[in-house]
């Protein structure tokens, strides 16, 4: 039975072999345990990489060569379970499989946790890194170090892992492996000689993997009480079964039909099912020490699992709870309303139910009812950072069913009040009177951009222009260099990624961590249509550049909103001092030329129009202001 | 062929299949009468009236089914007041064919004393002997495609006529007999300026017209012309050269004699053309040929717009068309059309006609408050009697049009 997947042994009688045991449960469901002595044997991993270097192919490769997906069922990409997460090439959502593999007689149970490979996601990286005692760094061989591959090392670097360097895609006549691996020695200190050459693809250098993840990774340390405590690093929403818990096993052991308490929340349940996925959903009746795998206990929304609290038993509880994760912060907000097209999807109501139903499994966003004087009743959302606000937005419509206006990202701005107190404001509208406070601080953000040589100048350039202070730079190889920066998060949402993909042709990757708040010169700028102030199009800018943004954004107004019967004067300023001015010139004419009996119809349709197109507009100061105005302006390129 | 030749006609009027024998129930005494004739030699591409390039020779069959549908036509006509025949290329039809046609007219219709009868002509496509049969049919009136004297802007329309053969084309009317004779002029054409138009509407004031219909080009959807602009092949006028085009249009013609009766027509003093005023004040006038359209009993319709459906469908119901885009009578359909229209004319809209109307609907002091409000802002005049556009006015017809049919269609409270 030892090689043909744990839901297949049948006999009850049946001695337990190496790691795992199995017996048949009362209902006659089958149920997988775990040998108590053999935790040593258990190997904690992730595997970490830049976007599109291979990693859920290898992940899928992995499993299959430990057959716990026969080659018929072994669809790509196991481990991303949605549309969405396929399309991008991205994994959203962390998630546990349990697999066994045999090195020289002896059994090891492989709990591999998938962690997302983007920018976005390193707090779900981390806390997924948490639960592991080991990481495979994976770099595509035809791409060498990308800055995520950086990012993503750091992170495990920084939690005490064990990594082992793997190339990548070596299959590919592309393929430079002794480069790439001499660039992971160069930037990230592991010796070249470590790195295991591999194609996910054809299965070349899998089985070495495998046994150095074995013989290398270290195993879970020993228990240091007796009382259960165990780490929740992920949750999902299942339709079904409600909150999945997905928890690592520290401490002592869990039974099914325990009397639970999460630590940090105080909540109590009870545990009705315990499980790991090797891939399929596989219950057991408890777990030890090492151990990973999925907790149900009838939760029934996400917002009552804290990420990184720990689980312990209710009646017999650990003293104190194992060193917990940081709450996810909302660094980039954006506000959605409803698209005002008519048809269906297009209310406020769907769009809320949407909300809530994307709510029940992404713990990460969070949204609020607001108002907008533009556009009508909308949610104000937070996102972990761009690329999240980008599938929130993306998962809305597709899953949802919801058509949304979305509009620009701003960032959270501290502002210290003169009485002491500080504020979070991501909002330019919230902004106080200026004389009630001291000081605005903007998030600061360090960042690692690689790129080819003769791109370095541009990039200084770009850096330089949105405001960045220059830390340091590095060869990664002979065409290749690093470059670190510390620049307001403000400025990278506003279009930086896009710049710098299209200075350096595709070849620039970067990722960012927030390491800070700093005081800046920051100011509110107004925008006035004809003399009266849109708060909708307000923005909170850095005084130096602000004229140039404000014009900018004057000019693309000008080119939405159509000519009056009158000259409209379109004005930004700062506390009163316009800053920039625009006018839209008096309209000259409207009339239809041709009108004759066959026109009849079709033109008293198109007056008709006119004056449904009126009604969805917004009048300010007298003039009527399309909401595509609102998202052109809102769009951030220049 | 054009791509109207591809509209659905499965429409139904009184649980069948629709043709004009529906819609002409109960019409009767119409005195105005259109006639499309949808041949052309060219397809212009800003052009959206029905009509494609014949490669078959079909006008005798065409002519045959224009008879039959005439001839159920004639039951619900009055005396005519008015004829007007468009297309398409109407003097593209053969001058043997013409002579037919007016003489069946002639014989089936009354028409009354001094009708108005007008025929669209190319100037290619003319000749003395065509207008001889015009003439001796009782056609007296022309209006002859001039669009612009410049090749170059001829070019850019691909109107393909040389521009001298358009003074030939009026003379060869004059000529015949035809005593009214009209130009149709294009401005804002891509690339042209002011100067350009200036010298077009001497030169068309240098020619023996009594009427000038001067049009801002339209850029209709669904033409070849739009479908370029909108992939960026060409720019469209700006916004103020066309105003300034226009204006200057206005003033060049009042000092020549020429008065704006419509939004972009001008004729000498009498000689405004009586069809299209039908159109213009509301009145009923009944259509044959494919894609024409009527309003008579409080209904609008049209023929299908494809020539070989309207013609098996002429024949298969004894001279009906099968019809498309039919509306019934609706008293705020009828008021919206009053205002859109009667205020593109000089003379206006009956404010007694008007009052009574909206009063019917409940909505009249809405549309007066509209009314009054414009008024103050100059865009109406001020005389009581009517609701009239000032010179001003004129340019911003449609916003106002557009504002008067708000105030009509929005429910009062009471």
């Amino acid at each position: 039975m030892a090689r043909s997947g744990y839901d297949r042994c049948s006999r009850p009688s049946e001695k337990p072999v190496g790691v795992f045991g199995c017996v048949i449960g009362a209902s006659g469901a089958v149920i997988v345990t775990i040998n108590p002595a053999s935790i040593m044997q258990i190997r904690n991993f992730s595997i970490i990489a830049h976007i599109d270097h291979g990693k859920s192919t290898l992940a899928d490769r992995l499993l299959q060569s430990t057959h716990a997906v026969s080659d018929r069922e072994a669809r790509e990409q196991f481990l991303d379970d949605m549309d969405l997460e396929r399309e991008r090439g991205i994994t959203i959502k962390a998630s546990a499989v349990t697999v066994k593999h045999m090195v020289d007689g002896e059994e090891f149970m492989l709990n591999f946790i998938d962690t997302p490979g983007h920018v976005d996601f390193s707090y779900e990286v981390s806390r997924a890194l948490k639960a592991c005692e080991g990481a495979v760094l994976v770099v595509d061989s035809t791409q060498g170090v990308e800055a995520q591959t950086v990012a993503n090392a750091y992170l495990a670097i920084g939690q005490d892992l064990q990594l082992i360097p793997v190339v990548n895609k070596i299959d590919l006549p592309a393929a430079q492996p002794d480069e790439v691996a001499m660039e992971i020695e160069q930037i990230l200190g592991l010796p070249a000689e470590d790195c295991i050459y591999c194609s996910a693809k054809t299965g070349e250098g899998i089985d070495e993997l495998l046994n150095r993840i074995c013989r290398d990774l270290p195993g879970p340390r020993p228990p240091e009480t007796d009382k259960l405590r165990a780490l929740i690093f992920d949750s999902h929403y299942d339709d079904y079964r409600g909150v999945v818990v997905y928890i690592r096993v520290f401490d002592g052991r869990l039974r099914v039909g325990d009397k639970i308490r999460m630590m940090g929340s105080g909540r109590t349940y009870f545990c009705t099912e315990l499980g790991k996925y090797t891939p399929k959903p596989t219950k057991v009746a408890e777990m030890g020490p090492g151990e990973t795998g999925y907790l149900i206990a009838s939760i029934k929304t996400l917002a009552d699992v804290r990420v990184g609290d720990t689980v312990t038993q209710d009646s017999n509880p650990a003293a104190k709870a194992l060193e917990g994760y940081e709450e996810p912060k909302q660094m980039v907000f954006c506000d959605f309303y409803p698209s005002t097209t008519e048809g269906k999807g297009n209310s406020f109501e769907e769009l809320r139910d949407a909300m809530e139903r994307l709510a029940l499994n992404d713990a990460s966003f969070t949204y609020q009812p607001v108002h907008s004087e533009a556009l009508g009743f909308g949610f104000r959302c937070g996102f972990l950072g761009l690329l999240h606000m980008d599938i929130i937005q993306e998962r809305l419509e597709r899953e949802g069913g919801v058509e949304v206006v979305q509009t620009a990202p701003t960032v959270t701005y501290q502002l210290e009040l003169t009485s002491g107190e500080v504020l979070e404001v991501h909002n330019p509208a919230d902004l106080p009177d200026p004389s009630t406070w001291r000081e605005l601080k903007e998030p600061i953000v360090r960042t690692e951009i690689i790129v080819p040589r003769e791109y370095v100048g541009d990039i200084m350039a770009l850096c330089m222009a949105r405001r960045g202070v220059f830390k340091s730079q590095t060869a990664l190889s002979e065409t290749r260099q690093m470059l670190t920066w510390e620049i307001p998060l403000a400025e990278i949402i506003y279009d930086f990624y896009d710049k710098l993909k299209s200075m350096t042709r595709g070849y620039a990757t970067m990722d960012y961590e927030i390491i800070g708040f700093n005081p800046e010169r920051l100011a509110k700028v107004d925008i006035l249509i004809n003399g009266a102030p849109v708060e909708a199009l307000s923005f909170i800018a850095y005084r130096d550049t602000a004229d140039k943004r404000a014009r900018g954004l004057l000019v693309k107004l000008k080119k939405e909103i159509d000519r009056h019967q009158f000259e409209i004067p379109l004005q930004a300023a700062i506390g009163g001092k316009v800053i920039a001015r625009e006018t839209i010139k008096a309209m000259r004419k409207n009339v239809t030329a041709k009108c004759y009996g066959g026109d009849v119809s079709r033109k008293r349709k198109l007056l008709d129009k006119q004056k449904k197109g009126k009604a969805k507009m917004k009048s300010i100061g007298s003039v009527e202001v399309p909401q595509e105005a609102f998202m052109a302006v809102l769009d951030t390129g220049e | 062929m054009s791509q109207t030749e591809r509209q659905p006609t499965e429409l139904t009027l009184r649980g069948q299949r629709a043709t004009g024998e529906g819609a002409l129930r109960g019409v009767r005494g119409v005195g105005s009468l259109y006639v499309h004739v949808p041949f052309c030699f060219h397809k212009c591409h800003y052009c959206d009236f029905y009509s494609f390039v014949d490669s078959r020779d079909r006008q005798g069959v065409f002519l045959e089914r224009l008879k039959a549908e005439l001839g159920v036509l004639a039951g619900h006509a009055g005396a005519l007041r008015t004829v007007f025949v468009g297309g398409g290329t109407p003097s593209l039809l053969r001058a043997e064919l013409w002579e037919d046609l007016l003489g069946w007219l002639r014989e089936r219709f009354a028409f009354g004393e001094g009708c108005e009868f007008t025929v669209e002509c190319n100037p290619e496509t003319v000749t003395p002997e065509l207008m001889g049969v015009l003439a001796a049919g009782g056609v007296n009136r022309v209006s002859v495609g001039a669009q612009s004297f410049d090749r170059r802007h001829l070019a850019t329309l691909e109107r393909w006529h040389e521009p001298e053969n358009v003074g030939r084309a009026l003379a060869m009317a004059r000529d015949a007999g035809i005593e009214r004779r009209s130009l149709d002029l294009i401005f804002a054409i891509p690339g042209q300026t002011l100067g350009e138009w200036e010298r077009d509407l001497e030169t068309a004031l240098g020619l023996p017209v009594d009427h000038l219909s001067c049009y801002a080009l339209t850029y209709e959807p669904n033409t070849a012309m739009t479908k370029r602009l909108e992939r960026g092949e060409f720019a469209g006028a700006d916004e103020d050269l066309e105003a300034d085009m226009y204006e200057r249009t206005v003033e060049m013609l009042g000092s020549a004699g020429f008065e704006r009766y419509e939004v972009s027509n001008f004729a000498r003093s009498g000689m405004a053309c009586a069809h299209n005023m039908v159109y213009w004040r509301g009145e009923e006038w009944l259509a044959a040929g494919p894609s024409g359209s009527a309003h008579a009993g409080g209904q609008r319709w049209k023929n299908v717009p494809h020539l070989t459906e309207w013609m098996d469908g002429v024949a298969r119901s004894g001279g009906y068309s099968p019809i498309v885009d039919y509306e019934g009578q609706d008293a705020l359909r009828a008021l919206c059309e009053r205002i859109m229209l009667g205020l593109r004319l000089g003379e206006g809209l009956d404010a007694e006609d008007l009052q009574r109307r909206a009063a019917s609907l409940g909505v009249w002091e809405a549309v007066r408050m509209r009314i009054e409000a414009h008024r103050r802002s100059g865009m109406l005049t001020d005389e009581r009697e009517r609701v009239r556009l000032s010179g001003r006015g004129f340019l911003f017809a449609d916003g106002i049009a557009s504002d008067l049919m708000i105030a009509a269609q929005e429910k009062t409270p009471g």
